[in-house]
């Protein structure tokens, strides 16, 4: 009776059973491609291997469509909250329960509640897609705890993701202006199109009212603010309701031209079901709960649902179902609530959970008071049990308190403790069969940590001797202990962080862990032997560790990995998937009631089998397709099983709807912003042409629509305006992170606000690594144009998009490789801008000559852009004096003879905080000189003749030749006490360096103390004393590279300048800044855009650097800078003398001291007579340097 | 009780070396990186930190690739000498890049004074097989004089390069548990005889305390 062509292919879909075209091989990185949805096999008769594919790559629908109203009518527990569904329905999910149950806000309403999946279908179809995007962004924004509210409010950020996605849906459907034929036409249209966009007004009304309240200096309603929020989210939900509503009579529209086709659908609005907020939102479903009575009329052949549009007709007959008194009664008022239906009340900086958590509709039931089955927070609260287990053990041992009784118990709870978190990452882990090879990994050194803490105290008790067991635990053993325990916080840190990524990748969900400690792992960490502990679960915790240990290793062909992984997952369970079955599909006449298979008892038989095959006796319950109860023993509470649940295994059941349907498959997960449903029809979203928007004269029958409310008009201009917004894609914290370059342009001139100072300056630096001039250039007068299709903000737009072409051309314009733009910005100045703009065309076109001729950039770059202002305040004032140099007469007096001809000082005769001094005047004019320019696109590293970067290739070189000189102002000695002289010499110069926060000389210095060529030289180093080496080695401790610099970094941070950082960790930031991201990514609709948060991060890194390009105040002493100068050049010509010069030094050195070391490791011979190579050296005077100073 | 159960924290400092223009970073990038983490953040502590498992042992890696900084020349010995396993890249496209391996590994003998610090060599590019400038008969006889296993990766392709680092740690992991050869007597600590012994005893300590 339905007509298949012209129908939206996204809906042609049994629930969830998209059908998968790619090959599992493929599936790695296809996330967001198109084709790679999937999900349960579509029919119970496709073959195995294309089920097992299927399964690899879960994707998660953000929204759900009821296919069959769903009005559960049977007396169910208080505490279940179910939500009331109409066919047609569109509901937002946030997660779904392992049994198929979603969590999900009806946007009708808003309410908030269970649905069973089998009832919905996946909904996204192409020309709702940026709409339903932009939903869900305004959701996590409105959500969001990080930011605060003026933040989001201020600017009017995402509103515009709302507009440009009725912009999109309008346009796509060919009604974006009033006068569109199909309107003309189609008056239902023309009305559906007309609340739309009042409701539209009345969300941007209802914003700007909220940014006013925002903008009032003192506002403290925070209630009056959080019912504005709640109301714009109710709007927003709105927005959606009636785009679904246009589309459909869209479709509608579409079909009735199709000759063959007859029927007409409507589909009912549902507006007005009260809110439904549950009493319980976590707790259990009743497992008896049945659907209701409209399913018996229903006729739910699979055919029948793989329909287009099937909802339609099946609804119609159906009309409306009689309301649960239950949910009536557990109605409480809305006004109850406070807190903002979108945020968490706690104001949680935990955003994982407080994405997830189940408080929107809960009316009123405080956070506190409801268990945790969220995983996420169950996983908080295990690690926190944990830690503070560990933590009191720890501080016991470091107390020496422990007896051994209180050992014994301390080590019981830990390891009980971290048992129950192992359990919490099992179960995630069996959550998805993505991404969890790193987290089984953390998860088996964690729980490797714990088997060896418990070794550890097994150890420790057993080693007493009879009758002391009261006994103090002796030091000795204290420290292994307190090994094992230490070694278990940073492991659990590890496997909880990992957990916690994998979650957000996943999405948070629902597992019921049962009450209490789940008291597992115990015998595996052998706490038995620690005394009084049961053996509490002989088998399965073993099958369960094989299975990890299997699908760990297995790491090539995804498909087996997810087998394996499946597998676990199942055996570990079972049981809690059974207890909440769906709802069966409305359907009268049930072939057949099938038996759930019962779950063998010795769950390892399953786990240690990874072949397909074994995946159906262990399925998950099916549901019946019946309308009789389901038997008793389908859900147990006292199941045997329940207590030994350690993971779970969720999955869209494939409600299949036939009795043959045994396949169990997964798909989906929770909602991840990243990770969202590909249209099937999605091609790129890029925005027509505005020629394709139809502009026809203004007809008689337009007049009548002008009659709508001012208010509407605003809306159709702000439709009419041609925007990219869509193509900008944002973090789960608002904040942009990647867009197509018109998009990118239209953000650079955006007219409501001024542009971030941050990425205009990003922008600036670096375009020429994602877009060629010419295409900027294009770009730019592409935006110059189209905004002329809004004259309201024409203005303004193409006075800013002047303004980014003037800061180009001032500030920021490199001749060689920006040339080629400029004779399209003259033509485009002296025709379209002067034809506009007159004066600045001119001075454009003015500009444009200059760059042309001029060395180097116009005007100066503004440093404030590049975050260095702060800093500046802080500078010594300009009139203070500068400290006088620590120079004596004699000194003087031997530099000005050495001018003359005579022989040179010893640097080491000096001062050392003058030499410190001195050098760090000479780093300070190099490293102020480094332009941001060199520090893109790792430039310097291919740069190998330093034309390019010569700043860069000048610190690196000065700081070899420091290192270089040091050694041999050290190696130039041939008596040892001289050496260790100027080994604490140089110690000192060092330490001068840390305290004027010169970090990349105190790196040279350290790094020449700590070479190998220094660092044998035993006898030396007998005759330093041990506070030098002790202050050798705190030094040594704040450049170590360990950590990723850890401790440089927490150096450098809020360093107030003058300071001198280490540049060659900003070089190694930079490079992997530059190829550990990729230049684009993809966004859910398939759009390829540039990642502009790469671009974000190198401008961050350079930032960080250019903020310490402060001069010192200090004193030059021209003459001892020429000292240094010409004793590091001529360290320098050496080491280019010979081709390894920390060869030739460790050589050197070994002739000094030849130690007893028997391996003959030197190759090469020596080149050139010993003495000769650093004779330069000797004539220095460093000699005279007493030896009891040492 | 396994031999293994009194080193509870096995990490190790993996080191990786070779000319500009390898492709070596892009090795490391490629290990560390989770590619489903959106956007990798290189300034972080745990940026280079990774976990492993080795034959079902799991080992912490901490990889140090000084990427960037090929012209402070001086600070190598630095480098060097933090690690405990060396991860040599050359790329099959490049004989100098090959032939620089050599004195790299002097180098290393050297600042580590050991002769049998665990190495890997990795010609990398190996999807470039039509720019193929070192055969792999010289790969791997290099490889055989060394006694260090040869692996041709490409970190484009991500082609073994879980495996190159995965065989270092197997060396490192073996170089631990070692020839159980007794109880480590207290030795002076400059005695030469100690010196690789105590290397290994030193990697039973517990890096966060």
């Amino acid at each position: 009776m339905l007509n298949e062509k012209g129908m939206r292919s996204s809906l042609q879909v049994a629930p969830l059973s998209i059908h998968k075209t790619r090959s599992a091989s493929s599936l790695a990185a296809s996330a967001d491609t198109v084709d790679s949805q999937i999900t349960p096999p579509a029919t119970p008769n496709e073959p195995q291997d294309n089920y097992v594919t299927s399964i690899a790559n879960p994707v998660f629908h953000n929204f759900l469509r009821a296919l069959y109203p769903f009005h559960p009518d049977y007396v169910a527990s208080e505490s279940t909250v179910t939500l009331p569904l109409s066919a047609g329905d569109i509901v937002l999910v946030h997660s779904i329960h392992t049994n198929g149950w979603a969590d999900g806000t009806q946007l009708a309403d808003g309410s908030r509640g269970w649905l069973p999946t089998n009832y919905c279908a996946a909904y996204n179809p192409e020309e709702m897609s940026c709409l339903l995007k932009a939903l869900l962004n305004f959701w996590d924004l409105m959500r969001s705890t990080t930011l605060n509210d003026s933040e989001i409010f201020g600017n009017q950020e995402f509103m515009k993701g709302i507009i440009a996605g009725v912009r999109y849906l309008l346009e796509r459907a060919d009604c974006l202006t009033k006068e569109s034929p199909l309107l003309q036409r189609n008056d239902r249209l023309r009305r559906s199109r007309k609340s739309l966009l009042s409701e539209l007004t009345s969300l941007v009304k209802t914003s700007k009212r909220l940014q006013d309240a925002q903008r009032m200096p003192d506002n403290n309603d925070d209630d009056g603010i959080n019912e504005m929020v709640d109301d714009m989210i109710l709007k927003a939900f709105r927005i959606i309701t009636k785009g679904v509503d246009f589309l459909d009579l869209l479709e509608e529209d579409r079909s009735m031209r199709l000759p063959t086709l007859t029927i007409v659908t409507t589909v009912p609005e549902e507006t007005a079901i009260p809110p439904t907020p549950p009493a319980d939102a976590v707790a259990s479903l009743d497992p008896q709960q049945q659907c209701s009575a409209a399913a018996e009329t229903r006729i739910a052949e699979h055919e029948h649902l793989s329909r287009p549009a099937s909802f339609a007709p099946d609804n119609a007959a159906v009309g409306p179902e009689p309301r649960n008194d239950r949910l009536s009664a557990g109605y409480l008022q809305e006004g109850a609530e406070t807190r903002r239906l979108s945020q968490n009340s706690l104001r949680q900086t935990n955003r994982l959970s407080s994405t997830i958590s189940h408080r929107v509709s809960l009316a009123g039931i405080p956070s506190s008071a409801r268990p945790h089955n969220l995983v996420s927070e169950r996983l908080n609260t295990c690690h926190d049990v944990f830690l503070s287990h560990l933590g009191s053990f720890i501080g016991r041992l470091q107390l020496h308190a422990h007896s051994r009784p209180s050992l014994a118990v301390a080590v019981r709870q830990s390891a009980t403790s971290g048992g129950d978190l192992l359990v919490v990452v099992d179960v995630v882990c069996a959550h998805s069969p993505i991404g969890i090879e790193a987290v089984e990994q953390a998860r088996a050194a964690m729980y490797q940590q714990i088997r060896d803490l418990v070794s550890a105290a097994r150890d420790v008790l057993n080693s007493a001797e009879p009758g002391m067991e009261d006994e103090a635990i002796v030091p000795h053993d204290n420290g292994r202990l307190l090994c094992a325990a230490t070694g278990c916080v940073k492991a659990t840190g590890e496997s909880v962080a990992k957990t916690r990524l994998l979650i957000e990748r996943i999405g948070d969900f629902e597992y019921d862990f049962g009450t209490g400690s789940l008291g597992i792992l115990a015998e595996d960490f052998g706490l038995s032997d620690l005394g009084d502990v049961p053996e509490e679960r002989p088998e399965h915790r073993r099958a369960d560790l094989a299975s990890i240990a299997e699908s760990t290793v297995s790491e090539t062909p995804t498909a087996s990995t997810a087998t394996s992984v499946t597998d676990s997952a199942e055996t570990r369970s079972r049981s809690v998937s059974v207890d909440k079955p769906l709802p069966d599909l409305p359907r009268p006449d049930s072939p057949a009631v099938e038996e759930r298979p019962q779950s063998p008892p010795d769950a390892s038989s399953a786990s240690a089998v990874s072949s397909v095959s074994s995946l159906r006796p262990d399925l998950p319950p099916l549901p019946k397709i019946s309308t009789t109860s389901l038997p008793a023993d389908d859900y147990d509470p006292a199941h045997p099983s329940a207590t030994q649940e350690d993971a779970e295994y969720s999955s869209f059941r494939s409600e299949t709807l036939t009795a043959t349907s045994a396949g169990s498959a997964r798909t989906y997960l929770s909602r991840d912003s990243e990770s969202s449903l590909p249209s099937q029809t999605s091609t790129r979203a890029t925005t027509p042409d505005a020629t394709q928007a139809p502009k026809t004269q203004p007809s008689l029958s337009s007049l009548s629509s002008s009659q709508a409310p001012t208010e509407d008009d605003e809306i159709e201009t702000k439709l009419l305006e041609k925007t990219y917004v869509h193509e900008l894609v944002f973090n789960k914290e608002g904040q942009m992170t990647g867009g197509t370059l018109p998009a990118l342009v239209e953000r650079l001139t955006a007219h409501g606000s001024t542009p971030d100072a941050l990425f205009v300056s990003t922008f600036y630096l670096t375009f020429r690594l994602f877009c060629t001039p010419v295409s900027l250039t294009e770009a730019l007068i592409h935006r110059f144009d189209y905004v002329g299709d809004a004259p309201h903000v024409a203005a303004p737009v193409r006075l800013r998009t002047y303004n980014v072409f003037k800061g180009w051309l001032e500030s920021h314009w490199r001749d060689e490789s920006d040339r080629e733009a400029l004779p399209l910005i003259r033509d485009f100045a002296e025709h379209k801008l002067a034809a506009v703009l007159p004066g600045p065309g001119q001075r454009l076109l003015e500009l444009a000559d200059k760059v042309s001729v001029a060395d180097g950039t116009l005007v100066p770059r503004l440093v404030s852009s590049m975050a260095k202002t702060a800093a500046s305040v802080t500078l010594a004032p300009a009139d203070a004096p500068l400290p006088s140099p620590s120079i004596t007469r004699s000194q003087t007096n031997a530099l000005t003879s050495w001018k003359n001809g005579g022989s040179p000082p010893s640097v080491l005769d000096f001062d050392p905080l003058e030499i410190a001094r001195q050098l760090t005047l000479m780093q300070m004019t190099i490293f102020c000189s480094i332009t941001p320019d060199e520090l893109l696109g790792a430039k310097w590293t291919k740069d190998k003749t330093g034309t390019e970067t010569p700043n860069v290739k000048a610190m690196s070189t000065f700081s070899t030749s420091l290192t270089n000189m040091v050694v041999e102002t050290i190696l130039q000695h041939d008596e040892v006490k001289k050496r260790a002289v100027a080994i604490k010499a140089w110690i000192k110069i060092a330490n001068q360096c840390s305290l004027l926060h010169n970090y990349d000389a105190l790196t040279a210095i350290v790094c020449a103390l700590t070479a190998a060529s220094i660092q044998r030289l035993k006898m030396t180093w007998d005759l330093v004393s041990v506070k030098r080496k002790e202050m050798l080695k705190s030094l040594e401790a704040i450049v170590h590279v360990s950590s990723n610099y850890k401790a440089l970094r927490a150096h450098l941070h809020d360093r107030v300048p003058p300071c001198l950082p280490f540049v060659g960790m900003f070089l190694t930031d930079l490079t992997f800044v530059d190829i550990g991201n990729p230049a684009t990514k993809t966004t859910s609709t398939g759009l390829t855009v540039i990642n502009f948060d790469k671009h974000m991060r190198t401008a961050k890194c350079i930032a960080e650097l250019l903020r310490f390009q402060i001069p010192y105040r200090l004193a030059e002493v021209q003459d001892l800078q020429d000292l240094l100068s010409a004793q590091m050049e001529q360290a320098q010509e050496k080491e280019k003398a010979v081709a390894n010069a920390q060869a030739a030094q460790f050589r050197k050195s070994k002739m000094l001291e030849p130690g007893d070391v028997q391996l003959q490791q030197l190759r090469t011979p020596l080149d050139g007579p010993s003495g000769g190579m650093f004779s330069w050296m000797r004539s220095g005077n460093a000699s005279n340097a007493p030896a009891n100073q040492i | 009780m396994p031999k293994y159960s009194h080193q509870p924290c096995r990490e190790f400092n993996v080191v990786v070396l070779g000319a500009g223009g390898v492709g070596k970073s892009c090795l490391t990038a490629q290990f560390v990186h989770n590619e489903w983490i959106e956007s990798y953040d290189p300034t972080i502590e745990d940026s280079y930190r990774t976990q492993v498992s080795v034959d079902g042992r799991q080992v912490v890696l901490e990889i140090l690739d000084t990427a960037g900084t090929e012209q402070f020349v001086a600070m190598r010995d630095l480098y060097m000498k933090s690690g405990q396993g060396f991860l040599l890249v050359f790329s099959i496209s490049s004989k100098a890049s090959f032939d620089e391996l050599e004195g790299l590994r002097d180098d290393i003998i050297r600042i580590k004074d050991d002769e049998d610090i665990p190495i890997v060599i990795v010609g990398n590019k190996a999807d470039l097989e039509d720019q193929r400038a070192v055969d792999r008969a010289r790969a791997f006889s290099l490889s055989q004089r060394w006694k260090a296993p040869y692996y041709e990766a490409s970190a484009r392709t991500r082609t073994n390069v879980d495996e190159a680092f995965t065989h270092l740690c197997r060396q490192l992991l073996q170089r631990e548990d070692g020839p159980d050869d007794g109880p480590a007597g207290p030795s002076r600590p400059d005695d030469p005889t100690s010196r690789r012994r105590r290397r290994r005893r030193r990697k039973e300590k517990c890096p966060i305390l």
